[in-house]
């Protein structure tokens, strides 16, 4: 039970942070909501529920389309923060056996608004303004975190062999500008070693519309011409975790 | 090997033309017009605020003051703090930041954990022991060129700045941050001017570089660049930027200088001279002329390039072209702002920050101000910009990914796209190129600069 405190512990100081740091009031109500939630649903074997971190090397990648002169535009974002907590049942090795069903799993995933920039197709740098505008559009300054708080993981597939994926659904709640919504997706996980250590690598995609999260197309003037954006953006995202060592015991007094 | 093969960055002029044509067509027609549009804010926009860099500006005697005065100009500097041993120039300089702390010792200003980032524009000798502790502070740092006066000094502040990986270190070198400076590089490697014959650059003022004070010990420090001790003269604290301008735009450092220099008019038992002359040479027969007085103003400063087709030339943030009569027709030229010399027709060349490169099928869309800025204001916007993306880099990959993992950090750091400006390697380069350039002024000799002088280990 004491890794399970601690991990409840953690998810709260997260949300009070988020709360603090400006994501808004639907976004706290609702990650306050699901904190109740993964404490009732938390099986009574909680403290085998292992903890992963964010590492480095995770990229989210937003597509959108807009109009003739600018016929599509991508925003990428280096830098993926946040937890992982999975039960038992969890595959953490490669080609581990699993059943498809649910799995128990939840996390608490953010990304800095401001760390997002537009991209040309080769991954180079596009526009200083773009991102200005984006930042504008996102409620930079009054919320200045996207996140993601899973609620349900199901396996749909288990790992056909050492190495591949495990397909799974995730369902979850993502948070921009402040708004709130419920999201499903298909995800892939795949067990992974980071220098040596378990690791996951979570890879997915879903497509959202900005107006559902109350964000106005992009509509701007630029050096050859006006662009305006698509609603629908897709969202492909690597999110790499590795798993949280525990803290050394203390020195006896 | 045709006339046109002398693109060491693998720019052709089929393919400035053929990937440029839009952009660079609607860039040298209207630049005005087009830039208006970038910073139109339609649709109920507005421009965002952009993050302050609270900044110290160490050394306000001339040059630093230009530099206080410049941020005044800058959105993102905030002037948290101005250091100068003297007084008086302490006095000058507040006027144009009027919230600043003043402290005669720039440790004070390293020591202060609310300011991130400072500004070195003391005398060069001082720049090494500066520098390097405010790398060892953790700030980012802009140093003035030359780094140094001594290849020494300079190779010690270029290593240490490129062991902090954490931090931005840029060298003073303006030209290297300057838009049109950018835009046009890939303009003439392609050949655009025919095939390169040579390149000149002068630099003419009538001042005395002395100035009276009426303590003799702070006198002898004003005067710092009239001795040749501690200072490198014309070609070190002037010609450095237009040298090393040459350089880029041709590829290569000089192969070889051969210098002249007297004391033709400031007689006043001064011992760095006040006119000079330089001939470097580079790669492929091309060679440099280079002449710098303090006895005569005539024309000012300008940069010239000489090729077969067209010769170009850079003043400040401004660019002409003159057309060979037997050269090709671009036939944008038609079209575009011209400005008379006396005999010649100079074809304005315009561009803005965003059209770097002249490949990219459209033009990238617009970043901030038309061009109507010096280098400097360029270098220290870029500067402060870096700063600023240093900054939030890795504040966000702390919150990721905790703060203990420096390695990491650095890594993420080496990957921000960071606004143009010359770096340490420059920043070094330039001072190799310039203490041979002031020793073969000194002995009146022809010096050959080996490449290795220029590897920095």
């Amino acid at each position: 039970m004491k890794r399970y405190t601690l991990f409840a512990g953690t998810l709260t100081v997260f949300l009070v942070g988020a709360a603090v740091t400006g994501c808004g009031q639907s976004s706290s109500t609702t990650a306050t909501t699901t904190a109740t939630n993964v404490a009732a649903t938390a099986p009574a074997s909680a403290g085998e529920m292992k903890m992963f971190i964010a590492k480095p090397g995770s990229k989210m990648r937003i597509e959108g389309t807009a109009n003739i002169i600018h016929p599509t535009w991508q925003i990428e974002g280096p830098m993926i923060g946040g937890w992982m907590a999975v039960g038992p049942g969890f595959p953490t090795e490669p080609g581990q056996a699993a059943t498809p069903g649910k799995l128990e799993a939840t996390n608490s995933v953010f990304i800095s608004v401001h760390s997002l920039k537009s991209v040309k197709e080769d991954g180079t740098p596009y526009s200083d303004r773009m991102d200005e505008v984006m930042c504008e559009h996102l409620k930079e300054a009054q919320y200045h975190q996207v996140y993601y708080h899973l609620s349900q993981l199901t396996l749909k597939e288990a790992a056909k062999s050492n190495g591949a994926p495990y397909v799974c659904e995730a369902k979850g709640d993502l948070v921009i500008a402040g708004v709130t919504n419920s999201i499903t997706m298909p995800v892939n996980i795949t067990p992974i070693l980071i220098k040596g250590d378990k690791g996951l690598e979570i890879k997915g995609n879903t497509e959202v519309k900005m107006t559902d999260y109350k964000v106005a197309p992009v509509d701007i003037n630029l050096v050859l011409g006006h662009i305006k954006t698509g609603d629908a953006v897709k969202l492909i995202f690597t999110w790499i975790v590795g798993e949280k060592k525990p803290a050394p015991p203390a020195a006896a007094p | 090997m045709s006339e046109h093969d002398n693109d060491p960055l693998g720019f052709n002029r089929r393919d400035f033309l053929r990937g440029g044509s839009l952009a660079t067509v609607m860039t040298m027609l209207g630049g005005v017009e087009l830039l208006a549009q970038t910073n139109a804010a339609p649709g109920g926009e507005t421009a965002s605020q952009k993050p302050k860099v609270k900044v110290g500006v160490i050394g306000l005697w001339t040059r630093g003051r230009e530099i206080v005065n410049t941020l005044a100009l800058l959105e993102q500097a905030d002037v948290a703090a101005i250091c100068d041993t003297y007084p008086a120039a302490l006095k000058r300089a507040a006027s144009a930041a009027p919230n600043a702390t003043q402290t005669e010792d720039y440790k004070t200003i390293l020591a202060n954990k609310d300011i991130p980032a400072v500004i070195i524009a003391t005398p060069t000798a001082t720049h090494k022991e500066i520098a390097l502790a405010a790398l060892k502070a953790g700030k980012d740092v802009y140093c003035e060129a030359p780094l140094a006066n001594t290849i020494e000094d300079a190779r010690v502040i270029a290593l240490a700045a490129k062991a902090s990986k954490l931090h931005v270190f840029q060298a003073g070198l303006q030209m290297r941050a300057d838009p049109l400076r950018i835009f046009l590089l890939p303009f003439v490697r392609s050949g655009q001017l025919g095939k390169m014959a040579e390149a000149r650059a002068q630099w003419h003022k009538k001042t005395s570089w002395r100035s009276s004070s009426p303590n003799p010990e702070r006198e002898k420090a004003l005067n710092w660049r009239l001795d040749k001790a501690i200072s490198l003269g014309l070609v070190g604290e002037v010609g450095i930027h237009a040298i090393d301008q040459a350089g880029w735009y041709l590829g290569s450092p000089p192969t070889a200088i051969t210098g002249f220099g007297s004391i033709t008019f400031w007689n006043d038992g001064r011992e760095v001279p006040d006119t000079v002359q330089l001939v470097l040479e580079f790669p492929n027969g091309i060679r440099m002329l280079y002449d710098a007085t303090l006895a005569n103003s005539f024309d000012g400063d300008y940069e010239m390039l000489y090729g077969s087709d067209a010769a170009m030339m850079m003043r400040e943030s401004k660019a002409w072209m003159f057309k060979e009569v037997d050269s090709p027709a671009f036939g944008w030229e038609v079209y575009a702002s011209k400005t008379q010399f006396y005999k010649e027709t100079g074809i304005a060349l315009v561009a803005d920050a965003s059209k770097a490169k002249p490949a990219t099928p459209q033009p990238t869309p617009g970043q901030d101000t038309p061009l109507a800025n010096t280098p400097l204001y360029y270098a220290l916007q870029n500067f402060l910009a870096n700063s600023v993306a240093f900054k939030t880099t890795t504040d966000d990959y702390k919150a990721s990914y905790g703060a203990d993992d420096l390695d990491g950090l650095a890594d993420q750091l080496s990957k921000v796209a960071r606004k143009p400006a010359a770096d340490y390697l420059e920043g070094f380069q330039s001072v190799v190129t310039a203490v041979k350039a002031n020793e073969a002024i000194a002995s009146g000799k022809r010096i050959e600069l080996k490449p290795e002088w220029y590897e920095l280990k």
